[in-house]
């Protein structure tokens, strides 16, 4: 078991790099989409099998392949050798660092006062199963759940309004434009 | 240990199980094409066979008898064709995603085989055995993750093709895969809602009782207008019958797989061979009882009566392979803006309506 987590770490990080690594963006999708499932995974050993199937379901299945089908519609081209300068690459290191710690740091002061093993014990106990999360979902954070599907909808509506948008502008210039 | 070993041989006649039916499914296809178009179709490889030798003899009657029917030859010799072709891959393009998809287009429905229950379960010489290799507590939605992430085969294939052709193909198989997941993942909320699981074992065993004590509770008696728009959504997910768009031979020669050749070309075709197994298997474990046989129960946990539950589940397997083959070469291609409208104009408003009246029937009942 910890074997095979070790094993599904390094393949995240491996991929995790290969999505910002590569030239080609339609393999930095696919690095993407090789962390997603590798991400799965480790949930899936630590027995949160919903959550593991529905990171596949949503990110793996459903999102990436919209993404990918942009890409292959688009048919990029791989990207030229844009040089980073000394001050943008530093000022991007700083940030990096700043996010890397204090994303870390809850982590590792988690993980000193509460040993692994009943950490994972109550992960069996209270995450594993799709009814004591939907108990979660829908009882204790039902407002919060609410909320996000209106943060989402507001996503979907302003998304279609600028598309209107553009396309409402961009229609009559386009044609008196070329016939001027 | 004897866990292990028992694990090893589930997976092993899974595999087999799967494969099986691929193959059936391979040559139900030739020789029922042939059949429903009046031809004769393969009957040639084998049928003639003679030997001298006597351990042979007993057997040349059977084998006279395949090659006549056609199995030999979509079997035995298409597969060693398959083989022996010389694997082609175009030019600037990258060679491992070229290997890499065909195995990612077949791998995933094999993986969903395995949260498939084949039988209920049984006690044998003192040991609890459950004919399924994993019970997963949403087997449900793993099942169609697996489907989704199929996509990605297909899709890398059409565009490691480097030609229009495929690239097309591919992009039509991508958006129509989407479109069609919604309606069906509905319906398997809907689904969920009746049987009150997402465990596909349970919700089997919830369909032997009978409702109000007259009608088996089967799925297609519970969800009868579900079961019409997963059977419309699985035939367009499984990129067969009138919904073969990605693949129409009249307008992109073979759509995504046009450059593949030999074993990775036949590599397509039994992942397609096993998406069909898989949705008839599908069908058959959540509309139609799986094993149970209408007003019989039989007694729980007995070892022959997980063995006659097994074949009355294949039987209706292989029910739902035959009656998708008919309506594959029955019915003639869509065009694709039909294909586009059906999917989010009629099924998906019409999923949507039937997990309404659903929710509110469970609550009012």
């Amino acid at each position: 078991m910890t074997f095979m987590g070790f094993v599904l770490a390094v393949c995240a990080v491996a991929s995790g790099i290969g999505v910002i690594g590569f030239r080609n963006p339609l393999y930095s999708a696919f690095s993407l989409v090789a962390n997603l499932m590798t991400m799965a995974g480790l949930y899936a050993l630590l027995d949160a099998h919903f959550l593991a199937v529905s990171q596949v379901v949503v990110y793996a299945g459903a999102i990436m392949v919209l993404v990918l089908f942009v890409l292959m519609l688009l048919n990029l081209k791989v990207e030229g050798g844009a040089k980073l300068g000394l001050m943008r690459a530093g000022l991007a290191l700083t940030a990096g660092v700043l996010i890397l710690v204090t994303g870390l740091k809850p982590i590792m002061e988690h993980f000193s006062s509460v040993p692994a093993i009943t950490l994972r014990e109550n992960a069996t106990k209270t995450v594993g199963d799709v009814a004591s999360i939907g108990e979660q979902l829908f009882g204790r954070y039902v407002v919060q759940f609410e909320l996000s599907s209106l943060v989402l909808l507001i996503g979907i509506v302003g998304a279609v309004m600028l598309a209107k948008r553009k396309h409402v502008q961009l229609a009559p210039r386009s044609v008196f434009g070329e016939a001027e | 240990m004897f866990g292990l070993f028992v694990l090893i041989v589930k997976v092993a006649l899974v595999m087999n199980l799967a494969l099986m039916l691929a193959s059936l499914c391979t040559w139900l296809e030739r020789k029922g094409s042939a059949l429903i178009q009046d031809r004769v179709g393969a009957n040639r490889a084998g049928a003639f066979i003679e030997s001298d030798k006597w351990f042979l003899k007993p057997f040349l009657p059977a084998v006279r008898m395949m090659g006549w029917l056609g199995v030999i030859n979509t079997l035995v010799c298409d597969s060693l064709k398959g083989i022996a072709k010389e694997d082609f891959i175009p030019e600037g393009t990258s060679k491992f995603l070229h290997a890499v998809a065909p195995i990612i287009a077949v791998l995933p429905i094999m993986l969903a085989f395995g949260v498939l229950p084949f039988a209920p379960d049984f006690t044998i010489f003192g040991h609890h055995i459950q004919a399924q290799v994993a019970r997963i507590d949403a087997g449900l939605l793993f099942v169609l993750a697996m489907g989704s992430v199929a996509v990605y085969g297909v899709a890398i294939a059409g565009w490691t093709g480097n030609n229009k052709f495929s690239l097309l193909g591919s992009l039509r198989a991508a958006a129509q895969m989407i479109s069609y997941e919604l309606p069906m993942g509905l319906v398997f909320v809907a689904l969920i809602i009746v049987f009150g699981s997402l465990d596909i074992y349970t919700i089997v065993q919830k369909q032997g009782e009978l409702l109000w004590g007259v009608v088996p509770q089967w799925g297609i008696v519970m969800q009868p207008v579900g079961f019409v728009i997963l059977l419309l959504a699985g035939m367009a997910e499984t990129k067969r019958g009138p919904f073969d768009l990605p693949e129409a031979e009249s307008e992109l020669a073979a759509g995504y797989f046009t450059e593949y050749s030999g074993m990775k070309f036949l590599l397509f075709w039994l992942g397609e061979f096993a998406e069909i197994a898989l949705f008839a298997a599908l069908l058959a474990l959540l509309f139609f009882g799986g094993w149970h046989i209408p007003w019989v129960t039989l007694p729980e946990g007995v070892w022959w009566a997980a063995l006659l539950g097994h074949f009355v589940l294949m039987a209706k397997i292989v029910f739902f392979c035959v009656l998708q083959i008919v309506i594959r070469w029955t019915l003639p291609r869509f065009r694709y803006d039909h294909l586009m409208n059906l999917g989010w104009k009629m099924l998906l408003p019409l999923s949507l309506l039937n997990l309404i009246g659903t929710a509110v029937l469970k609550v009012a009942l």
